[in-house]
């Protein structure tokens, strides 16, 4: 089947189904990080998008899909898609032309950078973006517009996972194996991470490992699908991540189930760590976390005994203002027990965005250069200097990272353009990030459709969906893949990445961004990224065909990516040794009060994807959950009085809102939780914390004190 | 040996794939005949999906005053004939396993038929093709009531009368968890 590297994956032997009078286009879905592949069938003549069919030769997913995926295509021919740009006028927004709307755009930049300087102009992109086109993002912020403030939603997302990779094991690829590893582990230890939800074709690889006999242990506050059908669930209080997998190193520890060889010649730091943990006994932890010390004792042994094993975690340990230092605390439980560099050994983080990790590789982060090189490193400036064709001192400093950018809108950046990304949903504490956007002198929105952030632009440009778009992203494991587009553009719309290069050359800026086609975008990332850690050079779009995905590093065209890290045992750093790092339970930023007493965390549900501007649209997703929920354990329920389906008010610090009871026995009874993929007065965001971890500047959505009661007004119910 | 639907309940996540993907199927108008379950509100998230129990005497087909449910030489039950059909339900009641819908506006009986122009041709039916865990397969029939790696059940008794079905169910671990079941106090504060 295909490329040996792909042998092991779940792809099947069966062929799409063909119609008369359609193609299918060979794709992947445009929703989380394991971009599962697809057919999408399309009208020879008329290009209209009709339906979807399975890919079973891909072998990431061999063609299943989660309801998302399979409804995804819908959005092609969807009535609320934006078909022209729009410019507000008399404070409605209204049709224009591009050229009206581009000579607006330009003129304001120039006579903002003329009064503020070009660091006033910001940029506020996305990571469910195509590779190219998050290179291109971050070229045009330093080139094109020369400011320093570019970030991404990535920030909320996978930043923490990115700094404690690089902080334990020097580089940041999601996963240190491919997928098709899990099935080959003996023990899979799965933390913050509703993976049966939010990636539910890591499924097939969780179940095959159950099959052959693998032990699960869940750590979560909720008793998820992946958590029913587990070994042990840890069913953790939120935000004490840290704690937990001290006790779980301390167990291990104690019991000496730790691999002498492997720490002693691969790793520096366990002493400390020994030390450390020393502490954090079970009965210590138990009282911290909320977990059965004896369940705590069965996790570690679990995890410690096993051959081979994989720590793989998601948002649950990564959204916290502690979200680093979680991560490599985890990552310690490999790196102690020497499960590591092999099949069945490693540790990974749940991708939630669709390029979750290519868009956090190429540029657009504001600390960051292509190539997962530090805007700060006077070689890396000097060499993409070269590939850019610039002088390195044309190439600005890092700026602020996405929630202190949108702090700093109407203050220090007077105009925003925003692109892929809906942050007055998505933020924490969204009522004062309206107050920031409305307080812009000019405000860009280039989207698909009028999202709860575009509609408070000045002005709106069309952008196609993801099925009219070529270009590469990179999955959860670290492949790169393909996806091929459709030749259309419905009405006005344009693609986003010829919207940034006529903005560059509407600027003065064109000749550094002379491209045809987003191949030729890539292949200019190529040489950027070469001889960075995310050297992306030996990946051709050929290559990418010919292999179906290719793993980074890719650093020469001879060579075939390397699924996975670390076969070698030489970890990023001068001296070639992990780091094993000791981190104290510092707990969470905000703590439960006599006025808030509850804790509140958020998450997602199946059928939607982040802020929901997508899947809220489409009709069979928005009818299987269409509004928020508070989910309420049966004896929090009773001591507020509240019934099953009763609506609640919740309300914290900086906001409140009213939603659905649902009580379950599924939650713990100290907590609350709510999805996050609704706006305006159906968001949970009023309520969450903007703190931010320190090193990943990533908020802490995970944990905020609430005060629930059983509200009195009819809720606002989903339009 | 011909294959059937095996429904692993113990993989199901409730993510409904199954449903929309159901609408994917050519022929079946966008109407999804596949139906989720939640076993046990409340207590957990356990689901299951339903699809047709394709039985091996099936008392849709037997029920139908005109004769308009046909049985495949595979031994699947198809959706009534548009020609035929007459909306009058009797299948829906007949059903054991409540699966026929009939839709009032067309007065048409639907329900799963095993996405036949594509089990036609070995390909699974959509509902298989996309479910992301495995949940719902298409399998060797015979191997799975023989052979399978978990107890299954394909035969089932109303009131003494004992129902075969060609759908397979592969029945829940109870001893290593309490599966759909669970009837503690939930998890600790």
């Amino acid at each position: 089947m295909g490329h040996s590297q792909n042998r092991e994956y779940v792809q099947r032997e069966y062929d799409a189904i063909e119609r008369d009078g359609e193609e299918l286009i060979s794709t992947h879905c445009c929703f989380c990080g394991m971009q599962c592949g697809m057919n999408i069938r399309v009208k020879t003549d008329s290009k209209e998008v009709l339906g979807v069919e399975p890919r079973y030769d891909f072998p990431m997913n061999g063609g299943r899909l989660c309801p998302k995926g399979v409804a995804a295509y819908r959005q092609a021919e969807h009535g609320e898609r934006l078909l022209h740009p729009l410019i507000r006028k008399n404070g409605k927004l209204v049709e224009s032309t591009w050229d009206e709307a581009m000579e607006l755009i330009v003129s304001k930049i120039k006579g903002i950078q003329a009064e503020y300087g070009k660091d006033a102009i910001g940029i506020y992109s996305g990571s469910s973006m195509t590779n190219e086109k998050c290179y291109l993002m971050g070229k045009f912020a330093r080139i094109g517009l020369g400011t320093k403030n570019i970030d991404y939603n990535g920030r909320y997302c996978m930043s923490s996972a990115s700094f404690g990779f690089n902080q334990s094991v020097g580089i940041d690829r999601g996963s240190t194996n491919p997928w098709s590893d899990i099935k080959s582990a003996d023990v899979l230890l799965l933390a913050g991470s509703n993976t049966a939800e939010c990636h539910p074709l890591s499924m097939p690889y969780i179940w095959g490992a159950r099959d052959n006999g693998a032990k699960i242990i869940v750590v979560d506050p909720r008793q998820t699908k992946t958590a029913l059908v587990a070994d042990i669930h840890l069913d953790i209080r939120p935000g004490t991540d840290v704690a937990l997998a001290n006790g779980l190193l301390h167990v291990m520890i104690e019991d000496d189930l730790v691999d002498h060889d492997f720490i002693e010649n691969h790793t520096t730091g366990f002493e400390k760590l020994k030390e450390l943990v020393k502490k954090y006994t079970p009965a210590h932890v138990s009282e911290i976390t909320g977990v059965a010390p004896e369940k705590i004792v069965s996790a570690g042994r679990m995890f410690g005994q096993a051959k081979n094993g994989m720590a793989m975690f998601a948002r649950g340990v990564e959204q916290h203002a502690t979200g680093t230092d979680a991560v490599s605390t985890y990552v310690n439980l490999c790196l102690v027990t020497g499960k590591i560099g092999r099949k069945g050994s490693g540790f990974a983080t749940f991708t939630g965005q669709g390029n979750g990790q290519g868009g956090r590789e190429h540029g657009q982060k504001t600390d960051q250069l292509p190539g997962f090189r530090k805007i700060t490193d006077p070689k890396a400036r000097e060499y993409i200097a070269s590939v850019w064709g610039v002088d390195e001192s044309e190439i600005p400093g890092p700026g602020l990272s996405a929630y202190e950018l949108l702090q700093a809108l109407g203050k220090e950046i007077k105009c925003l353009i925003l692109a892929c990304s809906n942050p007055i949903v998505s933020s924490p504490s969204i009522a004062h990030v309206g107050e920031y956007l409305k307080s812009l002198d000019f405000f860009v929105a280039i989207d698909m459709f009028l999202s709860e952030s575009a509609e408070l632009a000045d002005v709106v440009l069309p952008s196609t969906v993801w099925v009219e778009d070529d270009g590469t992203t990179t999955n959860v494991e670290g492949r790169v893949l393909r996806l091929k587009g459709i030749d259309r553009t419905p009405g006005e719309s344009r693609r986003d990445w010829e919207i940034i290069c006529d903005l560059a050359e509407r600027l003065g800026r064109g000749k550094y961004f002379k491209y045809d086609s987003p191949e030729e975008i890539f292949n200019e990332l190529r040489v950027a990224s070469k001889g960075g850690i995310a050297d992306y050079y030996g990946i051709t779009y050929e290559k990418l065909d010919k292999m179906q995905g290719v793993f980074w590093p890719c650093p020469t065209e001879e060579s075939e990516g390397m699924p996975r890290l670390f076969e070698d045992l030489k970890f990023n750093f001068p001296d070639g040794k992990a780091r094993i790092l000791a981190f104290e339970h510092k707990g969470p930023n905000e703590n439960i009060s006599k006025e808030y007493p509850i804790i509140l965390s958020t998450g997602r549900v199946v059928y939607h994807y982040l802020s929901g501007n997508q899947t809220r649209r489409i009709e069979s997703l928005l009818n299987f959950c269409p509004d928020p929920y508070v989910e309420i354990h049966p004896k929090l329920a009773v001591k507020h009085n509240i019934g099953d389906g009763e609506l609640v008010k919740i309300s914290s610090a900086r906001g409140s809102m009213e939603v659905v009871a649902k009580i379950t026995k599924i939650i713990r009874e100290d907590m609350v939780f709510v999805p996050y993929h609704w706006g305006k007065s159906l968001a949970i965001n009023n309520l969450t914390n903007p703190a931010l971890d320190p090193n990943s500047k990533i908020p802490e959505f995970k944990v905020c004190a609430v005060k629930i009661e059983k509200a009195e007004s009819m809720g606002v119910k989903h339009g | 040996m011909g294959k059937v639907l095996y429904i692993d309940y113990e993989r199901c996540i409730g993510c409904r794939a199954c449903i929309v993907g159901c609408e994917e199927c050519s022929g079946h108008d966008h109407m999804s005949r596949m139906f989720v379950d939640e076993l046990n509100p409340g207590e957990t998230v356990a689901t299951s999906p339903t699809p047709c129990m394709h039985c091996v005497t099936p008392a849709c087909a037997e029920s139908c005053p005109v004769q308009a449910i046909s049985i495949t030489a595979d031994g699947f039950v198809l959706s009534a004939s548009m020609e035929k059909c007459i909306g009058c339900k009797n299948c829906t009641y007949a059903c054991p396993f409540g699966i026929p819908r009939v839709d009032d506006v067309k007065k048409m009986m639907y329900k799963c038929d095993m996405c036949y122009d594509r089990t036609s041709k070995g390909t699974p039916p959509m509902c298989a093709s996309v479910c992301p865990t495995d949940t719902i397969q298409f399998l060797d029939e015979q191997e799975l009531k023989n052979h399978s790696p978990k107890e299954v059940q394909y035969q089932w008794d109303f009131g003494g009368t004992t129902i075969e079905t060609k759908t397979v169910i592969g029945l829940p671990d109870t001893r290593s968890n309490n599966f759909g079941y669970y009837d503690g106090e939930g998890v600790q504060s």
